[in-house]
């Protein structure tokens, strides 16, 4: 294979940026409505540029972005259930999937096929008996009801990752410390967990951000206002301003660009890792 | 044992033929009368009139609703001698609603004589394969659409001729079939245009098959002949054109362009483009509720979907013929529902493939079931009891417990209304004594009551209904759903792939930087990535319609924003472009972990054979990377067809499975909100499709293996 010609240089880079444009596009609409000081409700014209750049709606949403609740409140409850989530998720998931991984036992297959399934069902899939079940047990519109049924959701495919991490460790490490006396629980504890722990941070890191940008079902569960995520509240402004609600949609953009950094962050860092796992290990 | 085969055969072909005509006999009784059947019974009239006082000279110049030739029309009036004369049906322009007070004693001959050229469509096709018969005797679009005054039946029947009489050419090579062929296309072209289309399969067929010969000369001739043929036949069985046959044909063929442009009743239906498949996914059932005593159209559908490569391989001219058909229909923009008679034969034979392929899967898994008993080390099997029994307890609780208990509040009527006694146990309770048979099951009505009913099964039909078709009015959220899962994940490989391709050329500038550029859309959130669009579709202060108004109706973005309006096609694009612009990254970084894995020997082996950039790509990239990209390619399109959050921001309610259930069930949502049992079952369904595609993801990235060695 040789060096691409000029010609083609050029062409290939006129392709780039026409994608690039698109994939800028719609990106460049938010941004234009977060630093544009001039709106006071809906944008009423349209302008390529903002009209007055101004800071005033980042500060605006760093205070208190929906109805009266301070954006800290917000971001705890978003940390909270996102990390309750992942980590419950985790915990409930990783002696099915050691177990999956290192043992043939019957009816595994059908076991594997369960996880794989119910790893690709749609949220909504499990969000109408969760919502029947956590309102018969009284506890749906807290916090913690969330944290259960993120988890819930993030479950089997954590299991199925996990499985994943944990075979690709070589058996053989794990015999030589199974020769040297340790128990099956032993050898996971000391060796096979440490060595899989950064495949499983993984797996968790996507279970957070699974909860962290959830916002249909949430709102279905939750009705206090202190109880609401960051991605629940942006859901709550859009539909004010459908509404006809007050709130400038500087705002809007704002909290939109705010919570979206820390994410863009995490995929750019750990993007074919990532892949990886979302291809269900399929791509081993 | 062979001769007893044939028995069954035949007796089986028998039964197939009875079935065709009760059914046809009872839709010809019991049919309301429809759009057109009073302008064709009034055609069939001019006809009788003309016969019975033997004005032959008059067949010159009649033909009334002459933009179809008359031959069918012809039959009609046939079917009419023997019937008392009637004064002639009065002239009504083709937008008025259909004629309710039609004289039973002409339209039951009429309506007869279409219903035996429906049955003698269904025994041909019995005979050349009694399953594929059996799905056409049952179809009940085809029922409707060949048991009423239409122009259906006739073409129906010679199109399938015409497609018998080749096959029996090709076989034998024998001109006469040859000529047969031909003179029914004639016979076709003379009932209705649009069941030509079978002659555009049958010359690609034709051409494919010579070209393998290599006998295109021979081709090329015998082609000529036969289309001769069948342009004199054409010609004859159309009395209309003798005395001016070049205005008036091209009369009838521009009558049809501009109808299906500019006619009032195509507009006002407003139908989008993939409509013909919604009514594959339809039945009449739903508009005429006692004709029909059940629907198997759309398995008929699914099963021909299954049967499609087995069809191909068997008698390639089939799926030729259903390809052209379907293709012309979603192109033509009238998209009546008696269109998609034209390949109704060839939907039934690949059903029948369908039922074939799927008998011999099932019995390929019987056989591999027995083989595939492995032996379990007891001793692994206990060690692992300990690390099984906490995870599954959780995966049971978390998981398995509420798709099971889903499955209960399907079989109740739990709604908003009960939802005080159905928190306070009243599922249970409905469940129990409903299943141990303590109360009778009530009828899923829709009705809400104020205590937990327990429904059975009886709701799941009209949920799935209303999945299917709409409930009647001829709009298939599972078709549009399936359709979404396909089409975006197309546009989303493809542009992944060739966005790969385009950074992997060797020495391209700023790759590390457009990578990290295009990785953005897939890093945020899709309901942001969705408003981001929505900022720019939404109607209102859309970036779109603002610039609509800024630069006026004139602009570019003015013309745009008013056929969006107008054209649901058109529509969709404000749907697939934001779900192209969230998926593409990931199918680019799929891609270009893959083309990192093909040995760079590969290419100077093909550089050194002298192949050109196409034939590189077509014969070496593309193979080896396939198996690399098809589980990324089906990975997306589960998620496609859970697409939830895109459309749940641009508020259409309607776009996929996940979207409804979650709408039906939310307490200030739609269809009065607070259904839960109705979104358990349309929950249930989904399951149901997805371990349809779950196990294709399983065959396809062999997902398992690695567990199988480990």
């Amino acid at each position: 294979m040789h060096k691409i010609s000029t010609l083609k240089q050029i062409i290939t880079q006129s392709l780039l940026t026409l994608i690039g444009l698109f994939v800028l596009l719609p990106i460049w609409g938010m941004i234009r409505l977060a630093f544009d000081g001039s709106l006071k409700g809906r944008p009423t014209e349209f302008r390529f540029f903002p009209k007055e750049w101004s800071l005033t709606a980042f500060l605006q949403v760093l205070d208190r972005p929906y109805q009266s609740v301070e954006f800290s409140v917000l971001l705890k409850n978003s940390l909270i259930v996102s990390f309750g989530a992942a980590l419950l998720a985790i915990v409930l998931g990783i002696s099915l999937a050691y177990a999956f991984a290192r043992f043939r036992f019957p009816a595994r297959k059908q076991g594997l096929f369960a996880i794989l399934l119910t790893a690709f069902l749609p949220p909504v899939a499990f969000m109408t008996p969760l919502y029947i079940l956590l309102s018969i047990l009284q506890i749906r519109t807290t916090l913690f009801a969330l944290v259960l049924v993120y988890a819930s959701f993030a479950l089997p495919f954590c299991i199925w990752n996990m499985r994943a991490a944990f075979q690709a460790i070589p058996k053989e490490i794990e015999e030589a410390a199974f020769l040297d006396g340790a128990g099956d629980f032993q050898t996971f504890l000391n060796i096979t967990f440490p060595l899989a722990l950064p495949s499983i941070a993984i797996s968790g890191l996507i279970a957070f951000l699974m909860a962290y940008s959830e916002f249909a079902i949430g709102w279905l569960f939750v009705d206090k206002a202190d109880n609401v995520t960051l991605a629940m509240s942006i859901y709550a402004i859009v539909q004010s301003q459908y509404s006809g609600g007050a709130q400038p949609w500087s705002y809007l953009g704002s909290l939109v660009i705010i919570i979206s950094i820390p994410v863009i962050i995490v995929f750019l860092i750990f993007q074919y890792t990532l892949l990886e796992r979302m291809l269900f290990g399929s791509a081993e | 044992m062979k001769r007893f085969e044939v028995l069954i055969r035949i007796l089986f072909i028998v039964l197939v033929a009875f079935i065709a005509w009760s059914l046809r006999a009872r839709a010809v009784e019991k049919l309301s009368i429809d759009f057109d059947e009073d302008d064709y019974l009034r055609a069939g009239q001019e006809y009788t009139h003309l016969i019975r006082t033997s004005n032959w000279s008059g067949f010159l110049d009649t033909n009334y609703r002459p933009e179809h030739p008359p031959l069918a029309k012809i039959v009609i009036g046939l079917s009419l001698l023997s019937a008392p004369e009637k004064d002639l049906i009065r002239d009504a322009p083709t937008t008025s609603e259909p004629n309710r007070y039609l004289p039973r004693e002409l339209v039951r001959p009429a309506r007869t004589t279409n219903a035996i050229l429906g049955w003698l469509t269904v025994l041909l096709l019995a005979i050349v394969n009694p399953v594929a018969g059996l799905a056409l005797a049952t179809h009940t679009f085809t029922i409707k659409y060949v048991s009423q005054i239409m122009l259906e039946a006739l073409p129906a029947l010679t199109s399938f001729i015409t497609v018998l009489a080749y096959l029996q050419f090709k076989k034998k090579e024998k001109t006469n079939w040859l000529i047969t062929s031909g003179i029914f296309l004639g016979l076709t072209a003379a009932s209705k245009y649009l069941y030509c289309v079978v002659g555009i399969a049958i010359l690609m067929d034709w051409f494919l098959e010579a070209k393998s010969k290599e006998q295109i000369k021979t081709f090329f001739r015998q082609a000529l002949l036969w289309g001769v043929i069948a342009f004199a036949i054409f010609f004859i069985a159309n009395p209309f054109l003798w005395t001016n046959p070049i205005g008036r044909l091209q009369e009838s063929v521009f009558y049809h362009a501009q109808y299906s442009s500019s006619a009032e009743e195509v507009n006002r239906a407003g139908y989008p483009f993939w409509q013909p498949f919604n009514w594959l996914f339809f039945s009449p059932i739903a508009w005429h509720q006692d004709v029909f005593l059940f629907a198997p159209d759309i398995w008929i559908t699914l099963l021909a979907v299954i049967g499609l490569a087995r069809l191909w391989k068997r008698e390639r001219v089939y799926v030729l013929w259903m390809g052209v058909a379907l293709l012309f229909l979603l192109f033509w923009q009238t998209k009546w529902p008696q269109y998609i008679i034209i390949f109704t034969v060839p939907l039934s034979l690949s059903a029948a493939e369908g039922i074939a392929s799927l008998w011999n899967q099932l019995l390929e898994w019987w056989k591999n079931r027995q083989v595939q008993r492995t032996t379990i080390n007891k001793n692994e099997a206990r060690r692992a009891i300990p690390w099984l029994v906490p995870g599954l307890i959780a995966f049971a609780i978390f998981t398995i417990f509420p798709l099971i208990f889903q499955v209960i509040v399907s079989m109740t009527d739990f709604n908003s209304a009960s939802i005080r006694d159905g928190f306070q146990g009243g599922i249970w309770r409905a469940f129990w004594e409903g299943i141990t048979g303590q109360i009778p099951i009530s009828e899923w009505d829709g009705s809400r009551a104020n205590s937990v009913r327990f429904t059975g099964l009886t709701s799941y039909p009209f949920v799935f209904n209303e999945i299917a078709n709409g409930n009647g009015s001829g709009y298939s959220i599972l078709f549009f759903n399936i359709m979404w899962a396909v089409v975006s994940v197309i546009l989303q490989g493809g542009l992944g792939l060739g966005v790969a391709l385009l950074l992997w050329q060797r020495g391209v500038k700023l790759g590390k930087f457009w990578q990290a550029l295009f990785i953005l859309p897939w890093a945020i959130p899709e309901m942001i990535g969705a408003l981001m669009w929505f900022n720019i579709f939404q109607e209102d202060w859309g970036w779109l319609y603002l610039a609509a108004e800024k630069f006026g109706a004139d602009s570019f973005f003015g013309v745009f924003t008013r056929n969006l309006e107008n054209s649901p096609s058109l529509w969709l694009i404000t749907f697939l472009l934001p779900a192209l612009w969230y998926g593409f990254p990931f199918m680019m970084l799929a891609a270009s972990t893959g083309l990192k894995l093909i040995p760079k020997e590969v290419y100077d082996a093909a550089s050194m054979d002298g192949a050109n950039a196409m034939q590189t790509f077509r014969y070496v990239t593309l193979p080896l990377l396939m198996p690399l990209l098809l589980p990324a390619i089906i990975v997306r399109g589960i998620f496609a067809f859970n697409q939830f959050y895109l459309f749940q921001t641009f508020y259409f309610l309607e776009g996929t499975l996940a979207t409804l259930s979650y709408n039906v069930f939310n307490p200030t949502g739609y269809f009065g909100g607070g259904q839960f049992a109705t979104s358990a079952v349309i929950n249930i369904i989904t399951v149901l499709i997805l371990i349809i595609f779950v196990s294709m993801f399983n065959r396809w990235s062999k997902a398992e293996e690695g567990v199988v060695h480990a």
